[in-house]
């Protein structure tokens, strides 16, 4: 009969005593040979034995609550497996290295996945279940707040604005199905370091803002609709609400992930969350971008105006800010790449890209479609 | 004094986190519990002194329910947050409430999970200087840092009502009441609270960081034998000022630095047009394609690696007092040997490690780091570790732990 033989320690019950010992085991039963002449004798069965675990020190404790620690983990394993104890399972599947690959490429895969698809689908669904009023409570107080530290007085005349409403809501508004959703167009100036910038945003609760200077941009009237209509899209798809639910995901994945990290990787989570946010709201821009277009062809508006609109506001801020010079100068050391990086942490959508969109979609309007087959 | 050792590998280590990422995976988040049961198992039994090892003995099912629990309060607070700005507060109010609460259960679960040579640990610490050490006196310290805005919109406004008061009553012939000055006065009083108020705040944040660890460290037995500290305020608020000093020094040598490769590179001029398009929302391209992005990122990241290396500096100085200062039942000292730099290099290429393996390299930075503190801890021996023995006591719950661990409420063992 073979006789294994396990070199250790052993501890009396609770004592932190240690005094070397060797396990003898044959067939079913053992004897423990302490050094100070103790003996234990028993049944293998009875033992409690710790799983193993990479190859920490592996615990045997007996009845009597005695504890026998070895390093020989092979040779305990060789002891317990006639037993047919599965505590080696997760052992066995962090030793192999096929079960550490499959491992590894689930993860990639689901947090991929999670990220990509998962968050932004589950956000969608919550999204649009919950009652319209969700909308509006998100929106409470922003407009108060923008017009406090960012909005001044529109400078339109009364009349203008008139105009501009009316046309909105006999021409615009009938587009949407949704009526649930009260519109109201607002009219602000907005100076930024003495420059006036032309933009338009969209409200969750339906409130649309319109500066000065983008009306000013605006030549002709379908201009100004793909960008009220690119507003409605945003409000239609609640892009607002969706991007609190994806934040909650986001924010309660990363704070499970990094809570075994102690702050070392907090940075490249950071920088992590960034990309994904600004994947995300490049995602809702385009949507947005979508949902004009198609209204645009259903209106026979053509979506060419969008370009127009978007190329001159572009062109405009660069003169602003001052940009024309350096632009000329550094044209040539810009390579592809740095854009590309750039776009990555942009939280729309490259001008040229949506430009390139609008033109595609100009051309099925001018075969006179109106639906569009052919963008992808 | 002996040496501790860390006999963990990070290929090994890497094998058992990413089964435990893929189980819990696989389990939609449950088998976390079991997870961290795995990761402390390997990390304690591979801290070893004198051939002794440590160990942790929870079992997943013990810690499963308050795990349960932590992740349902974690989603309330994480939605309350994004919709409701006053929830978000109130929830945040309601966490520090019960945050003293946490930590001491925390630790008492913890440590007597805990044992070293076979012998448990346990901490019997009051709830009451809980209540003192984890929220009183950081509330103090609260209302000094944040009294100050308030002191200053005060007394401006009370100045104000003064000299109101004073000409209406000169109008009516009444006596002026008595303001001697209150112009200027207002603006000494103004400045003499502003200073009260940081350097009470700087005291109390020696305070608080004193008692703490001697809260945690007194109430801590290895068996029947009882942790000490001896620890002075002062010498918590001696490194808070140098700390300061180093991070006034930094900002300095970094604007400095940045300004004159700027003005060699691509002009001040860009550098402070990139620096106001920043806070553009619309993201126009023009503006962030500009070759000066590249001088921000330099500002950003030395921000970044300075502040790394002011949190080394800060961190290795306060443990090596800490543990100096430390000893088990009068007989047995401890010693810590950090270093700042040391510290703060391995801090820096972790993090540079995870970023480029975007999070695998993890488990490589874990080993790495623990290594690095083990190997700097030395304890006493010669007396002995023999004669100890796990104490009786009553098995507590594992709900504070969860709680603590869902919100990073770290009170594990200093090691």
């Amino acid at each position: 009969m073979q006789i294994l033989r396990i070199k250790g320690q052993w501890y009396p019950q609770g004592s932190a005593a240690k005094l070397v010992a060797t396990l003898l085991c044959q067939s079913d039963r053992y004897t423990l040979e302490i050094e100070d002449g103790q003996s234990l004798y028993g049944m293998v069965s009875s033992i409690e034995v710790s799983s193993r675990l990479g190859n920490i020190e592996r615990k045997l404790t007996f009845d009597d609550g005695s504890v026998f620690a070895t390093n020989n983990n092979d040779a305990v394993d060789a002891l317990i497996k006639p037993l047919g104890n599965s505590s080696g399972f997760l052992h066995s599947l962090e030793s192999k290295l096929s079960w550490v690959a499959v491992a590894l490429a689930v993860t990639v895969f689901v947090a991929y996945g999670f990220f990509k698809w998962g968050v932004p689908w589950a956000s969608t669904q919550i999204a649009h279940a919950l009652p319209h009023k969700t909308n509006e409570l998100i929106a409470a107080n922003t407009l108060e707040f923008l017009d406090k530290y960012m909005f001044e007085e529109s400078e339109l005349g009364a009349q203008q604005q008139e105009q501009i409403r009316n046309h909105f809501f006999s021409h615009l508004v009938p587009l949407e199905d949704d009526k649930e959703i009260t519109y109201t167009l607002h009219f602000r100036a907005w100076n930024d370091g003495g420059v006036k910038i032309p933009n338009a945003f969209a409200l969750p609760s339906g409130d649309i803002i319109l500066t000065d200077q983008f009306v000013e941009l605006s030549q002709i009237q379908g201009e100004m609709d793909s960008v009220l209509l690119h507003e409605m899209g945003h409000v239609v798809h609640r892009h607002s609400l969706q991007r609190v639910i994806q934040a909650t995901f986001v924010t309660a994945a990363v704070m499970l992930i990094a809570g075994d990290t102690s702050g070392i990787a907090d940075m490249g989570l950071g920088l992590g969350s960034l990309l994904i946010s600004s994947n995300y709201s490049r995602g809702h821009e385009t949507e947005a971008d979508e949902y004009a277009f198609k209204k645009m062809l259903m209106a026979k508006i053509d979506p060419n105006h969008f370009a127009t609109i978007m190329a001159r506001m572009t062109d405009y801020m660069e003169v602003e800010m001052g940009r024309e010079e350096d632009e000329q100068e550094q044209a040539k050391d810009q390579t592809d790449e740095e854009d590309k990086l750039l776009d990555y942490l942009s939280t729309h959508p490259s001008t040229e890209q949506r430009i390139k969109q609008a033109q595609r979609y100009s051309d099925c309007f001018k075969q006179g479609l109106t639906v569009c087959e052919a963008v992808n | 004094m002996k040496t501790l050792r860390f006999d963990g590998e990070g290929f090994e280590y890497f094998k058992i986190w990413i089964v435990n990422i893929l189980l819990t995976i696989v389990t939609l988040g449950l088998y976390y519990p079991w997870a961290k049961v795995r990761h402390l198992r390997y990390f304690y039994g591979n801290t070893i002194l004198e051939e002794r090892n440590f160990d942790y003995h929870a079992t997943g099912k013990q810690i499963f329910m308050g795990y349960l629990i932590a992740i349902g309060l974690l989603i309330v607070y994480v939605v309350i947050q994004q919709i409701s700005p006053i929830g978000g507060l109130l929830v945040m109010i309601a966490l520090f409430v019960g945050i003293p609460w946490i930590i001491w259960r925390s630790m008492m679960f913890g440590m007597r999970m805990t044992s070293f040579s076979n012998v448990r640990f346990s901490f019997d610490g009051k709830l009451g200087q809980a209540y003192i050490n984890f929220f009183l006196l950081p509330l103090l310290m609260l209302i000094c840092v944040y009294g100050l805005p308030l002191l200053a919109i005060a007394l401006p406004a009370y100045s104000a009502y003064m000299s109101a008061a004073r000409s209406s009553a000169l109008l009516e012939g009444a006596t002026p009441p008595v303001d001697d000055g209150m112009g200027t006065g207002t603006i000494i009083a103004a400045v003499l609270g502003a200073i009260v108020c940081i350097v009470l705040a700087i005291y109390l944040f020696g305070l608080i960081k004193k008692r703490n660890t001697m809260y945690m460290i007194n109430g801590t037995q290895y068996g029947q034998g009882r942790f000490a500290a001896e620890l002075k305020t002062a010498v918590f608020v001696k490194i808070l000022l140098k700390t300061i000093g180093l991070s006034f020094l930094m900002v300095i040598v970094l604007i400095v630095g940045v300004a004159i490769i700027a003005s060699f590179t691509y002009g001040l001029g860009a550098l402070q047009r990139t620096l106001d398009g920043m806070g553009d929302p619309s993201g126009f391209q023009g503006l962030i394609a500009s070759g000066a992005v590249f001088l921000v990122a330099l500002l950003y990241l030395g921000f970044l690696f300075g502040g790394f290396l002011l949190a080394a500096y800060s961190q290795t100085r306060q443990r090596n007092y800490i543990v100096n200062n430390t000893m088990l039942d009068n007989k047995i000292a401890l010693a810590s040997t950090l270093k700042a730099r040391t510290l703060a290099w391995i801090m820096v290429t972790n993090i540079l490690l995870i970023i480029v393996t975007l999070g695998f390299g993890m488990p490589w930075a874990k080993v790495r780091m623990t290594k690095y503190i083990v190997s700097n801890t030395q304890v006493d021996t010669e007396v002995g570790i023999d004669s100890y023995v796990t104490q009786q006591q009553q098995y507590q719950s594992s709900l504070g732990d969860q709680i603590g661990d869902a919100f990073d409420v770290d009170v594990g063992l200093a090691i």
